[in-house]
């Protein structure tokens, strides 16, 4: 794993999904008129004959999914996370998640990473799509995580919601990085005993990471399991490392009801887990715009948040340690 | 073809007594729905149109789903004596077409979302190079959601990748708050598909012989075809009562043996 500020690249989503294009002639692309925004001018231009543009017009272009994909094509349909899941519930659930059909839904701007306020930021995509039966849900936290959650999705036989940060993406792991779509991994520790598990994915994990260094820079011994795989949760992990834990904390960057916060609080109940549980992300409200420094600040995805959310639940008492600010060089990124 | 004419008038006959017949086990059900659409499915089913295991059937609506039963027990696609199942518990013969429905590509029980299934069809078809006709079933209520119209504006915009796309439209005025003209009017209907880019015909709904001549007639241009059947919700059955709620009817004993009778007579 690398050490932040983590250097970025651009479009790994659009490359790796013109890769399975390539190598699986029944995959096909539609989109909802935001082509360059979701990666997928890359697709489009090598292969326009198997690109669609179905306009500003979601609800059908997820039932035209859902045609192909009965007549046996593999079909990725991308947008932006809110249009993706909010739009066309019905047809989402009606048209690919009942009849279990191969799509792949693509949302872009997850939670408070876009500047465009409530109508464009997904903060409860995760919930809508892990009520609907079927449905798989991946959030991949960096480019490396991307390549291999498109390879997986593309042989994955079914319904599938991958919410991705749109821009400029990190590089956080190794190329050898253990991913598949039954598994979450330990980032952090994992010893036989720790102060505080933390669990995140996507855009939580470089905060998380921070959070954790800087926690045990003042001396507790903490845990970072990442999970990328939000539906079906990788309990066996989760649970595993909550129980060497005095403490758990999820981080989200969606609200706190329904998504992965809820998602680990139902798994470590239905275990019969007595750890204390804090769950980190959108406290059940709309946001607003912003920047995504000043969003993840106010609302509280922040890393120094999650290092108050440990510090308190252990009642460590004043001062919280200060988690540093990290310069960041211009096309690297850094945890807010 | 007066034989060929005769013989799907009687079929559509067999569909509204089979239909009735099922819904009378219950006293209750979409039966408006295959009294209305009877010449329809006859002339889709038994006139050589759809064409089993080649063309693509999708049914929008999934509440017409007994006339297909109904036609299907007809014309050799399903074994007549499972009509009884109609609507039981446990039954596949659902009383709004499921997953679990036989006989078709796609059936939609939330409304309005058979066309773009239908498109995907069409598109699939036409990626690779396959010669099926993609035909969708549809009910005037239900183009009240906007995405029949989203589907409408893709299908003409992609004509030259939609195959031969046939959109028959049930005309029946009827919704479940009563008749659609009283809700939301569609009307003009014929000028909205027309202004969407689509091939448009208009014919009485009841009429098998109108219907086989629209159905028969192909685009120049490549458009989708429109073809809109206007139709009476109690399918001009004259024992009903008009004030009887047609979208989801419930018959007592005397209108059951009353259809049934009148339905028998039709047919002797």
């Amino acid at each position: 794993m690398r050490e932040p500020p983590y250097p970025t690249v651009l479009k790994p989503y659009g490359e790796a999904l013109l890769e399975e294009a390539r190598r699986r002639p029944e995959l096909l692309c539609l989109g909802a008129d935001l082509t360059r925004q979701t990666e997928t001018d890359i697709f489009r231009d090598a292969l326009p004959e198997r690109f669609f543009n179905a306009g500003m017009a979601e609800a059908n272009m997820i039932g035209i999914a859902g045609g192909l994909a009965r007549a046996g094509h593999t079909v990725f349909v991308n947008t932006f996370g809110v249009f993706c899941t909010r739009r066309c519930y019905d047809q989402i659930a009606m048209a690919i998640a009942y009849p279990a059909l191969n799509v792949k839904l693509i949302g872009f701007m997850p939670g408070l990473s876009s500047p465009g306020g409530p109508s464009h930021q997904a903060i409860e995509d995760v919930a809508l799509m892990r009520s609907l039966p079927n449905m798989l849900i991946v959030e991949p936290s960096d480019a490396i995580e991307i390549r291999q959650a498109v390879a997986a999705l593309a042989a994955h036989r079914g319904p599938a919601y991958m919410r991705l940060k749109r821009g400029e993406i990190p590089v956080i792991h190794e190329h050898d990085h253990p991913f598949d779509l039954q598994h979450a991994q330990l980032l952090v520790g994992g010893r036989a005993r720790s102060d505080a598990c933390l669990v995140a994915a996507g855009m939580m994990i470089p905060p998380a990471l921070a959070a954790a260094r800087t926690l045990s820079e003042h001396g507790l011994a903490v845990t970072v399991v990442n999970s990328p795989v939000i539906k079906p949760l990788d309990a066996a992990t989760i649970v595993s490392a909550a129980r060497a834990s005095r403490l758990v904390v999820t981080a989200e960057n969606h609200t706190v009801v329904g998504g992965l916060g809820s998602a680990v609080a139902e798994a470590l109940a239905q275990h019969a887990l007595a750890v204390p549980l804090v769950r980190v992300g959108i406290a059940d409200v709309f946001a607003e715009s912003g920047s995504r420094e000043f969003l993840f600040t106010r609302y509280g995805l922040d890393t120094q948040n999650i290092v108050r959310a440990v510090w308190s639940a252990l009642g460590r008492g004043q001062p919280v340690p200060r988690a540093p600010v990290l310069e960041t060089p211009p096309g690297a990124y850094a945890p807010v | 073809m007066p034989a060929a004419t005769d013989s799907l008038a009687r079929l559509a006959a067999r569909i509204r007594l089979n239909a009735a017949r099922m819904v009378a086990i219950e006293g209750f059900g979409y039966l408006g729905q295959a009294l209305s659409s009877a010449e329809i499915f006859a002339t889709l089913f038994g006139g050589g149109c759809v064409r089993p295991g080649q063309d693509r059937f999708v049914l929008s609506p999934g509440h017409y789903v007994i006339a297909l039963y109904a036609v299907a027990a007809e014309v050799g696609l399903l074994d007549a004596r499972r009509l009884n199942e109609y609507g039981r518990n446990g039954s596949s013969l659902e009383a709004i077409g499921t997953e679990r429905t036989p006989l078709v590509d796609l059936v939609c029980g939330s409304l309005a979302q058979g066309l773009s299934g239908a498109i995907g069809f069409a598109l699939a078809a036409h990626l690779r190079g396959e010669a099926r006709d993609t035909y969708v079933f549809i009910s005037d209520g239900e183009m009240e959601e906007g995405q029949t119209w989203e589907a409408a504006m893709f299908a003409a915009h992609h004509r030259r990748r939609m195959g031969r796309l046939v959109a028959v439209i049930d005309a029946n005025d009827s919704q479940v708050d009563g008749p659609v003209s009283s809700v939301t009017t569609l009307e003009p209907l014929a000028d909205k598909w027309r202004a969407f880019g689509w091939r448009v015909a208009e014919v009485d709904g009841h009429d098998v012989r109108a219907l086989s001549t629209a159905l028969a007639s192909r685009s120049a241009d490549a458009e989708p075809f429109a073809l809109i059947a206007r139709t009476e919700i109690l399918g001009r059955t004259r024992s009903l009562p008009r004030t009887l709620d047609g979208h989801f009817l419930r018959l007592d004993e005397a209108q059951q043996r009353a259809l049934i009778a009148e339905l028998e007579s039709a047919l002797a």
